[in-house]
């Protein structure tokens, strides 16, 4: 299966919804970045940034989930029309980060846990912050989801 | 727009409420304008969603590890949060700092100002609906952000100064400061070129020309910091009094209005004041080691110390116990700034109220905290701590 980003996108234009659930703007900002920025710029790919879930085909959640922001994440994962991915992207929403994790097995008060456990998670993009290189190719190893579902 | 925090009888029945998660609001935040005949009457900024408690995280936590975790509490100014810890670790052990490592921690700081001061541009860019604008900023950043990760080793979160020095993977030798050199000349080159640009386009200054003026009396009223209080006039700069900053030469720049059009252009001069210090910096760097590692950890009552941050004034405090740290109190710039938003934004049409909140330079998540509002002693009104 040819994986090119190109191929993929070529055949049909992906929006990305960008969540951010109480990280610390260092991957938001990349992950605008990469789609922004001439210098990576997904948007030659059309690969649109988008804050409406309505017309959204992959959502990227940032930041490890607070208490106060599981609710709204999930109304906008239902909001998302199928088909669907999501992509957890940086450390805080593939496990949580430092805030979780660095007082060890006491459980976090504000931390509701890593994303995957709020709702499924199709990809994981490691990293504090994400690299822009790494954004890109996690979202293409979500495209298989969107463009093979019937 | 003279209706200012007296509170009126009639009631504003008309509300746009925004957010949490909102397309128009890039960070998750909750804003409530009330309008009547399409003109903002009273604003109100509720933020908490991105609550982390990281000052409770730090109670007891070992210092270094401490000094670290501040550093994730923001992802645009990280470097300045954990150069103030560090820095009130120094303050309270009485550590001296070898001046090679404060040179480097310097150029570092002046970095992240211009990566912070141009994403601040890019956005607004954004909110103005100019999206070209945007694009180019982002292109020119693009550069500050390539030094930071040569210096640092990663694009954000660069993890710098420790205490007592600087990481010995960020010392600097000939390539990286002839790289410094020839990336500061491209990016004064650009944002001159763009500063040009977007003075020269009509379009563009009408629209931010005059929009949520700031009056120099309200900015100092409601504590405003940093960029946002020097575009009213006041020209306060906590650089000026900071020892690390005794051997530079630079100015503080101030604009008059307070408007969007100030604030951008107040942004825009502030980078080749940035680039002037880094220049003097890998100038005369001095020689010699970047790391002072003969302290001795001991208890200390509360140490504090304030920095100026891309955005502000930025204060760190805690005391060590143990060489653990206790009572860790943080205070963003942002938090006062909020209160300067919520007034920009009185006055001005509904379309031009996201403008108006951010022209202050809104950094919602690392200003999530709790916020204990306190009387202060000598003064009637009261202030947040």
């Amino acid at each position: 299966m040819n994986l090119s980003l190109k191929s993929y996108s070529r055949a049909r234009a992906v929006h990305v919804m960008l969540v951010y659930t109480g990280g610390c703007n260092g991957c938001d900002i990349e992950i605008v970045n990469c789609i922004f920025s001439p210098k990576y710029d997904a948007e030659q790919y059309k690969v649109f940034l988008t804050w409406n879930p309505r017309e959204a085909d992959v959502l990227v959640v940032t930041g490890p989930v607070t208490k106060h922001v599981e609710k709204p994440l999930k109304a906008i994962y239902e909001a998302i029309p199928e088909p669907k991915a999501v992509v957890a992207a940086g450390a805080c929403a593939t496990m949580g980060g430092v805030y979780k994790n660095i007082h060890g097995d006491i459980p976090s008060e504000e931390i509701a846990g890593p994303v995957h456990e709020i709702i499924p998670v199709d990809a994981k993009i490691p990293g504090c912050a994400v690299r822009p290189e790494d954004v890109l190719s996690g979202v293409v190893s979500a495209l298989p989801l969107l463009l093979n579902a019937k | 727009m003279d209706n200012n925090n007296k509170v009126t009888s009639n009631v504003i029945e008309a509300e746009v409420p925004m957010g949490t998660v909102h397309s128009a609001a890039i960070e998750p935040y909750r804003v409530r304008l009330f309008v009547e005949d399409e003109i903002v009457r009273d604003a109100e900024v509720t933020i908490g969603v991105n609550h982390r408690g990281v000052e409770r995280i730090m109670e007891g936590l070992p210092v270094e590890k401490a000094n670290s975790l501040t550093e994730k509490i923001c992802g645009i100014c990280s470097n300045i949060h954990i150069w103030n810890s560090v820095l009130v670790a120094e303050k309270g052990l009485e550590i001296d700092v070898p001046p090679r490592a404060e040179y480097i921690r310097i150029i570092m700081g002046e970095l992240e100002r211009l990566h912070s001061h141009m994403l601040y541009l890019a956005h607004g860019s954004e909110v103005l609906g100019h999206e070209t604008f945007a694009m180019r900023l982002f292109y020119i950043r693009e550069t500050v952000m390539e030094l930071l990760r040569m210096i640092g080793g990663n694009r954000v979160q660069y993890g710098v100064p420790i205490i007592g020095g600087i990481r010995p993977r960020a010392d600097l030798d000939e390539m990286k400061i002839q790289k410094i050199k020839e990336g500061v000349d491209h990016i004064e080159e650009k944002i001159l070129e763009f500063a040009d640009r977007f003075i020269r386009d009509p379009m563009v200054m009408s629209r931010v020309t005059g929009v949520a003026a700031l009056s120099k009396k309200d900015a100092l009223r409601l504590s405003a910091t940093g960029p946002t209080l020097r575009s009213t006039g006041v020209a306060v700069d906590i650089r000026e009094d900071m020892k690390q900053y005794d051997p530079f030469e630079f100015d503080v720049i101030t604009q008059d209005d307070g408007d969007v059009k100030s604030n951008l252009l107040m942004r825009v001069l502030e980078i080749p004041e940035s680039i002037k210090i880094i220049r003097q910096a890998i100038k005369d760097i001095p020689d010699g080691k970047i790391t002072n590692r003969s302290w001795e950890m001991q208890d200390t009552g509360i140490i504090r110390n304030y920095v100026e941050a891309a955005r502000g004034k930025l204060y760190h405090s805690y005391r060590l116990e143990d060489g653990r740290v206790r009572n860790s109190i943080i205070r963003t710039p942002s938090i006062t700034n909020i209160n300067a938003m919520e007034h920009a934004c009185i006055g001005t049409h509904i379309t031009d109220a996201q403008l108006a909140i951010v022209q202050c330079d809104p950094c919602f998540t690392c200003t999530d905290r709790a916020v204990q509002i306190v009387d202060h002693p000598l003064k009637k009104n009261n202030r947040i701590i």
